[in-house]
């Protein structure tokens, strides 16, 4: 059997479930659904790890194939490939999703059945959206998990909910049309080529396309994914959506949301028009530098907590846009090693200010202060999640910063030198967050503060773990998660209609 | 021609001999249910009989009628609008035993024959009749809350004026038509001899404002929202399904799916743009759920003018699975309304009514989230897969100037959208009074087999895409490659 359709379906299965169970009275225990998220993750992972140390039977860099007919008039089939990239974004969505069952969602308390279901369809969509390699799957998967996150961002955020949801819906799914456009625009152009209608990304590779053409449907891509990532004229929705969001929804979205804009731009922009990428590379690469010192200057100028991280998170990313546009393979690794880097680390930084808001119900940094002392535990953590965010060496985001920053250089000194200026505000900004929350003197009149579990701090410090190792030996996942080439198809025997 | 040979779809016979035995009956005794229960066991029986026809379609092309897979397909379409559309209007006869008489349904019975009588029209005089009985029809109804409600009067008197000067326009095109071509033949005119060459144009062009009236295309679009806001529910929802979806058929029938006259690409492209933006932009700033959703009528129809101006071998599937996305999803959101709609309480035609409903009935909001999603093409609804088809054609086509409007205007239309969907899901300020709500099986069973259509319909539209589109009439005729 397959197992890529069924890591897609599962979360949504057991998401409905988690539904029915949140819906059912008593004598039923109220955390019944979350027991059935868990099991639902769990199998997941007993999936996906089947899929990562099974035998493979065929030598290609792809490492798992599907394809089904959907509406063979439009040359439609559900087509799922997995390579190293997807699967270690995949691998990411999961470890952080554990952390969001283990350290948030338990918090939901109103209709947490519904809470459960939208947080694990946001799960199916994404994972979707990683293994699509038809035009169409993936673009409505893209689409779907743009609801279930607007819930969950509109009915369980925080005071100026609805007007971020809205927001941050309407970007997505605006950019989400240019792409849209983009994708017929090339499938109609191999359509006139070779009267075949196909949204098969490996067909459509081979396209010979004039020069502006792909330069256009290029950059309708670019933009749905800018707008992901974010890039910087577009960022805008990103500090209010993640600011107003519940803890797990500000780590879907920063951890594993962000990543799909970066897993675009590697898939579809750079492989799909690799020509037009090239031209296209210092605009962007100017656009990521922009993005690196534009974030981090912001990020020093906040006092809300959330509002800092998601700043910094606009910061990180640039570095993400410059690796993968730096046009080597050393900038797409330095890309790819920062994507898994950023999400780890910025994911347990939400759920530390996730936890921080539950104790002090309040965000601004003005009025949390000294809190080493009341909680040692939580402290510690954010210090060390804190520090991995500046980059320090021995953790996961200096290589993914180092790499980026060694190929641009061979590409340009200057961007390189302007990036890596970046990096000062970086320090500035985390060591000024730590500074303010956890070492300042204590403010009086704090409540009693319960500090972190123990079984709280062994999640946090899996991911520690992780970070770590991606900083101490980061080897085998530089060549594990490379992205294979599309001229490589997955399996010998297509199924086009 | 003579009596006995006319061609008839039977549907049309059917659906006439069931209004004429609900009259009968009403001379007989009244009652209310009697006529509902009539005028469902009719229409039924018209989808039972869809596809047989009386008499023989004569080889000259004379006929008054026609059927072929497009009319078959916007018959269908207009009969399950009614039937649902009965459905809701049951509520109404249920509780208002004062005002709501059996012409209600009768008056019903009589739009969707004047509707079905010009989806199968092949002749301008009986294209003209449905348009007639549907509009005439139409005003009664539209009248009908006017003793409780007092622009129902008013919008019936609207719609009387505009309806009568847009059907003269269109009587004169016709005029000038026949005066060309000799012929009621019901396809655009073509000059031949010394007729000077301005005189097709003219009444071409006539013919087309007189549908763009029907149809609230924007420059004449006035009138929609003011109708739909004044009538009952129920009957806003026959404006903005079945009348709708009658009229577009007749426009593609009229002007086929071939090559068009020369003038026509830029006058329509003139009025879809004007279209959408128009709806999207009046759309945005509504507090009446009805008008705004008359508003965001106007803007599908200039999303499906799109498709129609775009010829192309993916046209004819945009055409057919938008008709059916539009009317599923505004069919759904209307019964959505008439199931919130509680006696004596708030009947959910303002939009701040809706607040905090996914707290006090959760599955009315997630069925209302379902519909307006798919109105907005967001999956997994099945607006998401008709949009997605028209874009292609208009990328196929190439129009690229359309496509930038079709954009911002969904842009525009997704915030409108998710307001409400917004709105559902602002926690209510004050805990909402447990009404009485007395069951309405027929509405949850109504609005569940809706939603049903919507998510199989998005998650497996290709069965619904089918070449159903009339052939392209006259001689130089491009051939539709598309294979079912």
């Amino acid at each position: 059997m397959n197992p890529l359709p069924a890591l897609v379906l599962l979360p949504l299965m057991g998401g409905v479930l988690a539904w029915v169970a949140g819906r059912m009275r008593a004598p039923i225990n109220p955390s019944t659904s979350w027991w059935v998220v868990l099991a639902t993750l769990s199998v997941e992972t007993l999936i996906l790890g089947m899929v990562t140390f099974a035998h493979r039977a065929h030598a290609g860099p792809w490492l798992e194939h599907f394809s089904m007919p959907w509406i063979p008039a439009m040359g439609i089939a559900v087509r799922l490939d997995m390579d190293g990239l997807s699967l270690s974004l995949i691998w990411l969505s999961l470890i952080l999703c554990f952390l969001c069952v283990f350290l948030a969602t338990r918090q939901v308390t109103a209709h947490a059945g519904a809470f459960h279901f939208l947080f694990l369809a946001t799960l199916a969509g994404i994972i979707g959206t990683f293994l699509a390699t038809d035009l169409f799957v993936f673009f409505f998967f893209w689409e779907l998990m743009l609801v279930p996150m607007f819930v969950l961002i509109a009915a369980w955020g925080h005071e100026d909910r609805q007007r971020a949801a809205m927001k941050f819906f309407m970007f997505t799914q605006g950019s989400g049309l240019l792409m849209l456009l983009s994708i017929l625009g090339l499938v109609m152009a191999h359509d006139r080529l070779t009267g075949v209608l196909t949204f098969d990304i490996f067909t459509l590779a081979q396209t010979p396309l004039s020069p502006a053409l792909s330069m256009l449907l290029m950059l309708g891509f670019f933009t749905a994914f800018a707008v992901k990532l974010p890039v910087v004229p577009v960022h805008v929705w990103l500090p209010d959506a993640h600011t107003q969001a519940p803890t797990a929804a500000s780590v879907l979205l920063a951890g594993i949301l962000l990543k799909t804009g970066g897993y675009g731009m590697i898939r579809f922009n750079v492989m799909l028009f690799p020509d037009a990428a090239s031209r296209f590379a210092p605009i962007a690469m100017g656009l990521g530098v922009a993005g690196i010192l534009y974030g981090a200057w912001l990020s020093c100028a906040q006092d809300d907590v959330k509002r800092l991280i998601a700043y910094s998170s606009i910061s990180h990313m640039g570095f993400v846009l410059l690796g993968i546009f730096s046009g080597s393979a050393m900038g797409m690794q330095g890309a790819i090693m920062q994507m898994l880097a950023h999400g780890l680390g910025t994911a347990a930084l939400f759920v530390i200010a996730g936890a921080i808001q539950d104790r002090l119900h309040t965000r601004d940094m003005n009025r949390i202060g000294g809190l080493w002392a009341a909680m040692p535990r939580l402290s510690g953590m954010g210090l060390f999640f804190a520090v991995a965010s500046l980059g320090m060496p021995g953790l996961g985001n200096f290589t993914g910063e180092f790499l980026v920053l060694l190929a641009t250089w061979h590409v340009s000194p200057a961007t390189a030198t302007l990036a890596a200026i970046g990096l000062v505000p970086a320090a500035i900004y985390a060591l000024r967050m730590v500074n303010r929350i956890f070492l300042a003197a204590p403010r009086a009149g704090l409540p009693s503060l319960e500090d972190f579990p123990v079984r709280h701090m062994a999640v946090l410090g899996c991911i520690m773990t992780f970070l770590i190792v991606l900083g101490l030996y980061p080897q085998p996942f530089r060549t594990f998660s490379v992205p294979s080439p599309l001229s490589v198809t997955a399996s010998q025997e297509d199924h086009t209609p | 021609m003579t009596g006995h040979d006319v061609f008839l779809p039977m549907p049309l016979m059917v659906v006439s001999s069931g209004i004429m035995v609900m009259l009968a009956a009403t001379t007989w005794r009244r009652s209310v249910e009697r006529s509902f229960v009539g005028s469902m066991v009719t229409l039924v029986l018209a989808l039972a009989v869809m596809g047989y026809h009386t008499g023989r379609m004569p080889d000259t092309g004379s006929s008054l009628f026609i059927q072929d897979w497009w009319a078959g397909y916007t018959a269908i379409l207009t009969i399950f609008s009614s039937l649902c559309i009965l459905l809701m209007a049951w509520r109404d006869a249920g509780h208002d035993r004062t005002t709501l008489v059996d012409e209600y349904p009768l008056l019903f019975m009589l739009g969707t024959l004047g509707a079905l009588a010009m989806v199968f029209s092949a002749n301008y005089m009986s294209f003209f009749l449905g348009l007639e009985i549907l509009g005439i029809s139409l005003m009664g109804l539209a009248a009908f809350r006017h003793r409780s409600f007092m622009q129902g009067c008013e919008a019936a008197m609207k719609y009387l004026i505009l309806s009568g000067v847009s059907s003269a326009i269109l009587l004169f095109g016709i005029g000038l038509a026949y005066g060309i071509t000799g012929s009621l033949r019901f396809i655009p005119p073509i000059a031949a001899g010394d007729m000077p060459a301005a005189l097709p144009v003219a009444a071409t062009v006539m013919i087309l404002v007189g549908m763009f009236f029907k149809l609230s295309a924007v420059p004449f679009h006035m009138w929609l929202p003011d109708v739909m806001e004044g009538a009952p529910v129920p009957v806003a929802a026959f404006l903005a399904v079945v009348s709708k979806i009658a009229i577009f058929a007749s426009l593609v029938r009229y002007f086929g799916t071939g090559n068009q006259p020369p003038f026509f690409d830029d006058i329509l492209s003139v009025v879809i743009t004007l279209t959408i933006l128009g709806g999207n932009l009046l759309a945005l700033r509504q507090t009446s759920l009805i008008r705004l959703l008359a508003c965001s009528s106007i803007a599908h129809v200039g999303y499906l003018l799109i498709a129609f101006l775009c010829p192309g071998r993916l046209q004819s599937g945009a055409i057919t699975i938008y008709l059916l996305a539009y009317t599923a999803s505004t069919l759904g959101v209307f019964a959505t309304i008439t199931a919130f709609a509680i006696h004596e309480g708030p009947d959910g035609t303002a939009i701040m009514q809706w607040k905090g409903l996914f707290f006090s009935r959760p599955f009315l909001a997630s069925a209302m989230s379902l519909m307006l999603l798919s109105l907005a093409g967001i999956p997994p609804g099945i607006g998401f897969f008709a949009k997605f088809e028209i874009v292609a054609t208009g990328v196929e086509y190439p129009r690229g100037l359309l496509l930038c409007v079709l954009m911002i205007g969904s842009i525009i239309g997704l915030y409108y959208y998710l307001n409400i969907i917004r709105m559902m899901m602002t926690a209510p300020s004050l805990p909402s009074p447990r009404q009485n709500r007395h069951a309405r099986p027929e509405l949850t069973v109504l609005v569940i087999v809706l939603s049903m259509i919507v998510v199989i319909g998005g998650l497996l539209p290709a069965r619904a895409i089918h070449s159903l589109l009339p052939a392209p009439a006259g001689p130089p005729a491009v051939q539709d490659r598309m294979v079912p």
